[in-house]
């Protein structure tokens, strides 16, 4: 999207002294949200730095900055930054001054320093032993609790250092990024049109919305707009998706507090979906059917009618259950005031998703900064303002309902034609797009020289609201961190990459 | 409430798919296999050239010409089947999961458009041996060395009422202790090498080590990146394959089934 800094508006400058970076604003004066921040190399091998707001339009804001030297860090005014900087350190070299918390984000105490793969990787990374400060909560009877990285059952890596006062945890720590890939590296130099199967593997829940994401930054960048068919079809894909995941976690959360009963039954629901799912589209989880350019996969009359009806069917059953599910007392005594995020909190950390929607931040890429076949249809967005698990938990509850409405809707009008066009890629071409993923605001920006990436950042609803986990844990029994953890449901692999 | 669930459960049929109907079907997968009476040298340069993992490669020496297809590297991306022209078709029985890595790879010779080397699906016989075998205990510690997290969600699928594992006596277990099996999925990521040696030490031999997915196996598409050590067996010793990207659950079964049937034998 384009660059809609106006005049006399300030740039980030380099240098520590007299540095000034105006943050643009939003509507009601207030700043605008960032929604990522990344590097890339010029052609003259540069660092580029990017920042990305959303002001309020349908177009994100793009700020560009050389860089040569130190940079003035945003985080002390913008703490939605804090780890975008701390990546665009590891991957770049970058120095950030005034950045309270250089530790090393992408890599372990086992990479030598001095490593920023994206500015250059040596052939061969020799190990390294170094040592990683963890924060010290100091005082009388105060525990650390260290948690992971390998937990009991079937999750992702990731480690937790709690300060706890008893069962009441005073600070958690996040460490995490066990799964880096180095997916961003890995993308540079791949054909831009094959290249959807490495964003299919960032978070392989979510494989279609970053699919879809990844395709339609290539399609903006070559302007291309894709079928009317296609862009429906990816529509029900994605919708499908969401419903999967929200019917997944209202189940786990069940769970968590013991009600395995309404677990198995949203397991069956899920299930069922995903059958569905392999029977239209030849995959479960969707790999595979979006490409630049459309998809890959039409569905016939006889597929759309069974998708249909498996999808009212799973709806019913998934709105029935979630009644008792939230009517169950000991479900509302752990669900309710437990783990709340406050609404200021995650406006100052730039919080997106069903996460944000739970604490009264109402936002999503559908309505806001509108794609595809979405703009074509209309639909509600809910909000609910008291941020505690119950709220996470609604909050999805009626999502997928919407859902399951968008995906009869969208299989009730599929517009008839084509569903993949050819994607020309001459030339060197840049472009963005954001989809709303079942976990919120998911973002690509690729950069492309005659078919092949030069650059693909991805920003993942994860990496955004991860750093707010801990102001909804602390206050709250350690008990209860699974159940809170459950109710964000971020993905490891997602936010590491 | 408890009630309503109670009176739900009873008036519904059970979801439950027999094991026969799980044995070596990986609907779903979209990995893929060959026709050999179709095979032309054209269909096997073309397959080779678009696989973007190399899962499939074609060999010419001499005026003869081999076609290999590595499942352990398909990501089941259907790209060889778009070209295939009918000699690449979606797998319908796919006895080729909890196998050995040899056992991963097949062969065509092209000229004479025949298998090489055909290892011929389980038969009868074991299928009934493994049905005897159920109802043992096994206890399966998953670990994650840095998966998309593709693999865990249809991991997670084996415990629901369709597929529920619990039934042949199989159960995920909180502690590598506890563990008899270990199922790793994931390349394992530089930041995971360690914890995954950790993990592999901590369960009690003897052990087996099962490699989940195109990553676990291969690498899959994380293959050579700066970031990852390689597949599971570049951190520890793995005794068999399950490929797929993900794996289906049907897949996962009947490679748990087939890992404990070929242990069985070699007792
Ligand atoms: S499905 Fe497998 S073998 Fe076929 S092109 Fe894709 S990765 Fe290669
Ligand atoms: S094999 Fe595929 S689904 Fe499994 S972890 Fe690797 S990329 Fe993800």
């Amino acid at each position: 999207m384009k660059d809609r800094r106006k005049p006399g508006d300030l740039e980030p400058r380099q240098g520590s002294a007299g540095a000034e970076f105006s943050v643009p604003l939003a509507q009601g004066g207030k700043p605008a949200r960032l929604v990522s921040l990344f590097g890339s190399l010029s052609e003259s091998r540069e660092v580029v730095v990017r920042y990305v707001f959303d002001v309020g339009d349908p177009d994100y804001q793009i700020i560009e900055c050389r860089v040569d030297g130190p940079l003035v860090s945003i985080t002390p005014r913008l703490p939605a930054a804090a780890w975008y900087e701390r990546e665009l350190h590891d991957q770049y070299g970058v120095t950030l001054s005034g950045h309270p918390d250089l530790r090393p984000l992408l890599f372990h105490e086992n990479w030598p320093e001095e490593i920023h793969p994206l500015l250059e990787t040596p052939a061969e990374i020799p190990w390294a032993k170094r040592r990683y400060p963890f924060l010290k909560v100091q005082g009388e009877g105060v525990c650390e609790v260290a948690v992971g990285p390998v937990h009991a059952g079937i999750i992702e890596p990731g480690h937790f250092r709690f300060s706890v006062m008893g069962d009441v945890v005073l600070h958690l720590e996040l460490r995490h990024f066990y799964t880096h890939k180095g997916t961003e590296k890995l993308f540079e130099g791949s054909p831009a049109d094959s290249s959807v199967m490495l964003a299919e593997s960032v978070s392989g829940d979510n494989c279609f919305a970053h699919a879809v994401a990844y395709c339609q930054a290539v399609e903006n960048a070559c302007a291309v707009a894709v079928p009317p068919r296609a862009a429906a079809i990816r529509l029900v894909g994605l919708e499908l998706e969401r419903l999967i995941s929200h019917i997944g976690d209202a189940g786990f959360l069940a769970n968590d507090v013991g009600f395995v009963v309404a677990h198995a039954l949203a397991g069956g629901i899920k299930e069922s979906l995903l059958q569905a799912s392999a029977s239209c589209f030849g995959t479960r989880y969707l790999r595979g059917v979006a490409c630049p350019g459309g998809v890959r996969t039409d569905l016939d009359a006889k597929q759309v009618a069974m998708l249909r009806d498996s999808v009212t069917q799973a709806a019913r059953e998934f709105a029935a259950l979630a009644h008792i599910i939230l009517e169950t007392p000991s479900v509302q005594s752990r669900f309710e005031t437990a783990g709340v995020l406050y609404q200021n909190f995650a406006e100052e950390l730039a919080v997106v998703g069903p996460v944000a929607r739970a604490c009264g931040v109402d936002l999503d890429v559908r309505r806001d900064h509108p794609y595809g076949h979405y703009r074509d249809l209309q639909f509600e967005v809910p909000t609910i303002h008291y941020g505690d698990v119950l709220a996470r938990a609604r909050i999805r509850i009626q999502e997928a309902a919407v859902s399951s409405r968008l995906i009869c809707e969208a299989l009730g009008s599929l517009p008839p034609g084509p569903t993949r066009l050819s994607v020309q890629f001459e030339g060197q071409r840049q472009g963005l797009s954001a989809v709303e993923s079942p976990r919120g605001e998911l973002l690509y920006w690729v950069g492309i020289e005659n078919g092949r990436l030069v650059r693909c950042h991805i920003k993942s609803p994860s990496f955004q609201n991860w750093p707010a986990m801990p102001f909804a844990v602390a206050g709250n029994i350690i008990a209860d961190f699974p159940l809170i953890n459950k109710s964000f449901n971020l993905s490891y692999s997602g936010c590491d990459r | 409430m408890i009630l309503d669930i109670l009176e739900r459960s009873l008036r519904e049929r059970s979801p439950l798919i027999p094991v026969e109907a799980l044995w070596n079907t990986c609907e779903g997968s979209r990995l893929p296999d060959v026709d050999p009476a179709l095979l032309t040298p054209a269909i096997a340069r073309r397959v080779s050239e678009i696989c973007p993992t190399a899962a499939f490669t074609a060999r010419e020496e001499s005026n003869r010409m081999e076609l290999k297809l590595s499942y352990g590297e398909c990501i089941g991306c259907a790209r060889c089947i778009d070209v295939g022209q009918g000699a690449i078709v979606a797998a319908k029985a796919f006895p080729w999961t909890g196998v050995s890595k040899q056992r991963l790879v097949r062969r065509w010779s092209v000229n004479d458009r025949a298998e090489v080397q055909v290892i011929s699906p389980e038969s009868e016989e074991a299928r009934k041996e493994i049905c005897a075998l159920l109802g043992r205990a096994l206890n399966i510690r998953q670990l994650d060395s840095g998966s998309c997290n593709g693999c865990e969600a249809e991991i997670t699928a084996l415990t629901n009422p369709h597929y529920d594992l619990e039934r042949f006596g199989i159960h995920f277990v909180a502690s590598p202790k506890h563990a008899d099996m270990l199922l790793v999925t994931g390349p394992v990521t530089r930041n995971m090498a360690e914890a995954v040696k950790l993990t592999y030490e901590a369960v009690p031999a003897p052990k087996l080590v099962v490699a989940v997915g195109a990553c676990g196996c291969s690498g899959g598409v994380f293959a050579g990146s700066h970031a990852v050590v390689g597949p599971v067996d570049a951190v520890i010793p793995v005794d068999a394959y399950i490929p797929g990207c993900p794996p289906t659950p049907a897949m996962l079964v009947s490679g748990i089934l087939q890992v404990l049937h070929q242990r069985n034998g070699n007792r």
